[in-house]
């Protein structure tokens, strides 16, 4: 079975990608949930990649000319899927930031307030 | 202490120029009503100058932007009882001696949110053309979903009702309350009014909208107008 150059640079890529993402979630620095999509996109790559006859296969069923170009589809797929992820939970992470700032200052003011009476209970002491 | 049971609430960004003076006027031009200063993440003394005046303040430790600070505002209000919010900018545009105006129709329940506007009647404002065309856009896309005109859809002198403010404080826009807070007001149910106000030059201090937030402005409004329309009023 002949595979192009092209295709083993891309699948080893993929490999080696998929590891360090693994070696990222063993040093706690990725959480099991984001290694997700990047786990699941380099296997699909590394497997498209290596395995020609699918490659192939695919590739005439989608109706693409160059095998390497589905590849580089599937890749610019998950990309895209992942960006949108990250999209979505920035923004609930920004929801989050906004509740929290607002317990914050809510909390600020009640110990000012609390600050305040004990100073006016105690003349003399406190700020 | 005299509690009031209306709280001006000044939403304020690094306004330790002009809050003195939107305080004082306050105190002069409309006493026996409460004020609450909401310092969105200011880095200068804007907290320190409040405090000084014997004014609560709400201070946020990072900028939430207007509408985040209106929300805390909101909040503050329906926690300790008010019956009604008023909204008025720190920058001394706007002038305390509408605030009764501004609050009869709410009082006597004619509408739930008055808005002070500067264009029911003819008061001298001019602004830029830009600003102008934009007001136009959005005043024309407030008449389509409310089919009536709210000629100042940008007004940040409004005063709102308790119920209101019962719905704001968990839902509210985040940076613009304009355009689309009127259209989901509206969509609730709410009664809508405006009332003619004298605005005037930003006395001090820089204005939350920036460069960038002009151009995103009008995408943002358009499209959360739109989702106003189209999300069923809860």
């Amino acid at each position: 079975m002949f595979l192009s150059r092209a295709q083993v640079i891309l699948a080893v890529a993929a490999v080696g990608l998929a590891l360090f993402v693994l070696d990222l979630v063993r040093r706690r620095r990725l959480s099991e949930e984001y290694s997700f999509l990047w786990v699941v996109a380099t296997a699909v790559v590394a497997v498209l990649g290596f395995s020609t006859p699918l490659l192939q296969a695919l590739t005439r069923a989608l109706g693409i000319l160059y095998e390497g170009s589905t590849v580089f589809a599937f890749g610019l797929a998950f990309a895209t899927a992942v960006l949108l992820y990250l999209s979505v939970k920035l923004s609930r992470l920004g929801q989050e930031n906004h509740a929290l700032t607002r317990e914050m200052a809510f909390l600020r003011l009640e110990l000012q307030e609390l600050r305040d009476r004990v100073a006016g209970a105690r003349p003399g002491e406190g700020a | 202490m005299t509690r009031s049971d209306v709280l001006v609430i000044v939403p304020a960004h690094n306004e330790e120029e002009s809050l003195p003076a939107t305080l004082e006027a306050i105190r002069r031009r409309a006493p026996g009503v409460d004020v609450l200063v909401v310092d969105d993440g200011s880095r200068d003394a804007t907290v320190r100058v409040a405090r000084e005046r014997g004014v609560p303040v709400l201070s946020h430790p990072v900028n939430l932007g207007v509408g985040g600070a209106l929300q805390s505002g909101f909040r503050y209000a329906v926690e300790r009882g008010y019956a009604i919010g008023v909204q008025l900018d720190a920058d001394g545009q706007h002038d305390p001696a509408d605030l009764e105006a501004l609050l009869a129709p709410v009082r006597s329940g004619e509408c739930d949110v008055s808005i002070g506007s500067r264009y029911v009647t003819s008061t001298g404002y001019r602004a830029p053309l830009a600003r102008r065309l934009g007001m136009m856009l959005f005043s024309g896309v407030v008449k389509m979903a409310l089919g009536r005109r709210i000629a100042d859809t940008t007004s940040g002198y409004r005063a709102y009702s308790r119920p209101v403010m019962e719905v704001c404080r968990h839902d509210f826009p985040k940076d613009f309350p304009d355009a689309p807070l009127l259209i989901a007001l509206h969509r609730r149910g709410f009664r809508l009014q405006e009332v003619p106000v004298t605005m005037r030059e930003r006395e001090a201090g820089r204005s939350f909208y920036t460069l960038g937030k002009k151009l995103y402005y009008p995408y943002k409004n358009l499209l959360a107008s739109l989702m106003a329309l189209l999300r069923r009023p809860a």
